[in-house]
């Protein structure tokens, strides 16, 4: 059976990897005696799948994983007893079943995101600020693909951005964006509008925080 | 403290692998630091990731902390990037438990597992603001020093207070009491040394003094006053079985350099291979019996959830109980996915069997270490491997489907000729064709020969024997370059500037000590790492305290030379390795002690030694 499992991912553990936390994730499970299948072959691993990976420093409030089980397991039991094993700074806090056809990739199409940021320079009106930067006609931006640097319109991927909170210098702003194949994540939102208004933020210490993924 | 978190958070998106210096692992240990009578830092002077996969840190960090009254925690040393990093904010060195800085421990133990991790001591000391002579330490931390490199003190004698002699768990707990007892009665640290003097494996180097002869060869080691011991006897866990090992190891979140549960096997080998340091100093052999170990596997399998368990000593295909142990483990996991992994194969198809029973869970590579290319070699040093072996171990596995083998070999071995490295690619070949055999083909083969450089070390019979000098060594690497063309073979090498170094340091006295403080002041560090390496600061540092490497490296010694290291007593007596030494020139080998006793003398070093009988 299959199982999806909604999870976060904060402090510490921002620091590792997508293939740290596939095999901290899969450790888990065995020290919680959760039987999940195997994959044929040399070196066979746990049948697990990801939304599309999280970058290096960035927390999760709202990322999924799908994990094929042998025999069956209540999706509330599996929750409880990974929560036992897991390392602080990661929790599952949501778990389903479903369909053995289903797959997370084609379900995933919306993140929602906020991003600390820090000022480095004062801006008058930063909500008017981004809604300047958001009527233009187009964003372009050149980002990294494998074949090369592309340039894009963030235009494409925008669904929200907005300011929700200011307390001295440190902002936090929200990003809704459309997720597909190559799609631009968030840093490359707000790194084009610091490039808009003239370098204000100190892109050094910038934080991420993916609140939700959006499946449908 | 909680600041000194948030300075190292600022950090941690500029770097890499920062999980390096989070902690946090499962398994990790968190205590109240108010409550512990003693703070401990582990030490490993190298990366997290190579210090983490070291097996005596797991034992030692989880047996003090089975203590109340102890907290210890691990420190590595950054990287370079870090490094900088820390030092331009001023943040000093810090435990990855509490994030606290190195200066505010009780203890620091280091681990000296490479001579070519020296520098980095100095440089975690430097990093938290502890100087880096013991003299001018005043109080606490007090710097001790254990580990195999430990049984040649002289060239750290002015920067650790103390050394601790053979195998720690069985000195570590006297010295925490000893640490204890003096931190209740407020007693100077001077005073603390001399009582720890007495503990049997303790060695406090400044109680010391080292003299020399004119020829610069040491004249004598001798404590500076009475009722200090004249020599130290190592340390020997007596009976494994009944000694601790861990039940929980600390899993880490980056892939470190071996990932997976380590379970310690037996301790010793009895193979008696003459340039092998371990197989001297670690004598005799003792086992953990069968149940004690599947005991162990079964707690450290749930405990960790970890994919593999590796089954560590220096020869684990020796273990008495090897066949059934391997495949009691195999049946019990293999439905979880979890394999089994030998560290070592030795040369035979009893061992590619085994082998190949392991790989039906979990691929393995298969590594094979003839150590010399010719008959003749291989009887100088006592491996006792033929071709006949290669021939048959390399068979089985090609048939059992095995693609590629790793082959190493050690350059520069005593007596070696040009033939002797031919033979090296001689045995390269012999291998691919027993595959062509096989499979009537090469395609698909890849042979990797790898050559290390072969360094004489303290106590081993070739310890009076000079190191190949650099040139020969590159010409030998050059000419295996040559021999070894072709797409089925790959060819790796040591870089011999570092093994020279590496002789250098090993059969070092205090004045190569003062050496490497000089090195260290003029940047060196991660000296063992090819892209940090800076063979030419290390000239000049001799250079300027005006001692010539060249002598501790290339010098033929004689027998009745005093050695730096005799003041430490391993157990194995020095006409053992004499007679070794001259049975080594003559070709004339010496049999496996696991069959009979070769009288290396360790059985006399202290009551209860006693060797594993068949
Ligand atoms: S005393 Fe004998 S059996 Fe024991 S390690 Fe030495 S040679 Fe081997």
């Amino acid at each position: 059976m299959k199982l999806r499992a909604k999870f976060k991912k904060d402090g510490d553990l921002r620091y590792i990897s997508h293939l740290d936390l596939m095999r901290t994730i899969e450790r888990a499970m065995r020290r919680a005696q959760i039987k999940f299948s195997l994959s044929k072959g040399f070196n066979p691993h746990p049948l697990i799948s990801f939304g599309p990976a999280l970058s290096m420093g960035a927390a999760t409030h709202g990322d999924y994983f799908d994990v094929v089980i042998e025999g069956k397991i209540e999706p509330e039991r599996f929750k409880r007893d990974l929560n036992k094993t897991l390392p602080n700074g990661l929790e599952i806090i949501d778990c389903y079943i479903v369909d053995d056809k289903d797959l997370l990739s084609d379900k995933v199409k919306e993140a929602e995101y906020t991003v600390d940021v820090y000022l480095m320079s004062y801006v008058i009106d930063l909500p008017d600020e981004i809604k300047r930067f958001l009527g233009r006609d187009e964003i372009l931006i050149e980002k990294e693909s494998k074949s090369g640097i592309k340039i894009i319109d963030l235009k494409n991927y925008i669904l929200d951005f907005k300011m929700i909170e200011a307390k001295g210098s440190k902002i936090t702003l929200y990003v809704k964006l459309k997720i597909s194949e190559g799609s631009p994540g968030p840093t490359y939102v707000v790194k084009a509008l610091d490039d808009f208004l003239g370098h204000v933020f100190d892109m050094e210490k910038i934080l991420i925080d993916r609140r939700n993924l959006i499946l449908n | 403290m909680s600041d000194l978190k948030n300075k190292i958070d600022d950090l941690l998106m500029k770097v890499n692998k920062p999980a390096r210096y989070t902690g946090g692992e499962i398994n990790s240990v968190t205590k109240d630091v108010n409550k512990v009578k003693i703070r401990f830092a582990f030490a490993f002077p190298d990366v997290y990731e190579v210090g983490m996969s070291h097996l005596g840190l797991k034992i030692l960090y989880s047996l003090m902390n089975e203590r109340d009254d102890t907290y210890c925690e691990r420190v590595f040393a950054p990287w370079v990037d870090m490094e900088s990093l820390m030092r331009e904010r001023d943040i000093p060195l810090f435990s990855l438990e509490t994030k606290t800085p190195l200066n505010m421990f009780d203890v620091i133990g280091f681990t000296l597992q490479y001579e070519l991790s020296y520098t980095n001591i100095l440089n975690m000391l430097d990093l938290s603001k502890i100087p880096v002579r013991s003299k001018d330490r005043k109080g606490y931390p007090l710097v001790i020093a254990g580990g195999p490199c430990a049984v040649n003190p002289a060239p750290l004698s002015d920067v650790v207070d103390l050394f601790v002699i053979g195998d720690g768990e069985e000195i570590i707990n006297e010295i925490l009491d000893l640490v204890i007892s003096c931190k209740k009665d407020n007693v100077p640290k001077e005073e603390l040394l001399r009582r720890a003097s007495k503990i049997q494996g303790a060695y406090v180097p400044s109680l010391y003094v080292e003299t020399y002869n004119d020829d610069n060869t040491i004249k004598s080691i001798k404590p500076v006053e009475d009722g200090i011991p004249v020599v130290i006897k190592r340390r020997i866990v007596k009976d494994l079985d009944k000694t601790y090992h861990p039940d929980k190891q600390i899993v880490p979140f980056i892939n470190i350099v071996h990932d997976r549960i380590v379970l310690e096997v037996f301790r010793g080998c009895t193979r008696g291979c003459r340039f092998c340091q371990a197989g001297m100093i670690y004598r005799p052999v003792r086992e953990r019996s069968k149940e004690t170990l599947i005991e162990l596997a079964d707690k450290l399998i749930k405990s960790t959830g970890y994919e593999e368990i590796s089954l560590t000593s220096l020869s684990t295909c020796d273990y008495s109980q090897i066949e059934s142990l391997v495949y009691d483990l195999i049946e019990k996991y293999k439905d979880m996915g979890t394999g089994v992994a030998l560290p070592s194969t030795r040369i035979d198809a009893f061992s590619v069997n085994l082998l190949n029973e392991i790989q039906k869970v979990r691929k393995t590579g298969l590594t094979l270490a003839p150590e010399a290319g010719t008959q003749r070699l291989r009887d100088v040093i006592n491996k006792g491997v033929t071709e006949e072996d290669l021939v048959n171990s390399t068979k089985e596995a090609f048939k059992a489907g095995w693609k590629s083998v790793k082959l190493y070999f050690m350059l520069g071995l005593p007596t070696e000729t040009m033939e002797d490295v031919k033979g090296i690619s001689d045995l390269a070949h012999l291998v691919a064709d027993v595959y062509k055999d096989v499979n009537g083909t090469t395609r698909g083969l890849k042979i990797t020969v790898s050559t290390s450089t072969f360094v004489p070390k303290p106590f081993t019979p070739f310890q009076w024997y000079p190191q190949d000098d650099m040139e020969s060594i590159i010409n030998k690497q050059n000419y295996l370059k040559e021999l070894l063309r072709g797409k089925i073979f790959s060819y790796n090498w040591h870089e011999p500037n570092m093994s020279f170094l590496e002789a250098v340091i090993s059969k070092g006295d205090r004045k190569v000590g003062q050496a490497i403080i000089k090195a260290w002041e003029s940047g060196c560090k991660f000296d063992g790492w090819d892209e940090q390496f800076k063979f030419d600061k290390w000239l000049e540092a001799f250079e300027s305290i005006g001692v010539d490497p060249k002598f501790y490296a290339y010098k033929k010694r004689d027998f009745d030379e005093v050695f730096p290291w005799d003041i430490v007593d391993v157990g194995v007596r020095k006409d053992y390795l004499k007679r070794e030494y001259k049975k080594a020139i003559e070709g004339r080998l010496t049999g496996d002690c696991r069959l009979y006793c070769t009288g290396c003398g360790i059985k006399d070093l202290d009551e209860g030694v006693v060797c594993f009988e068949a």
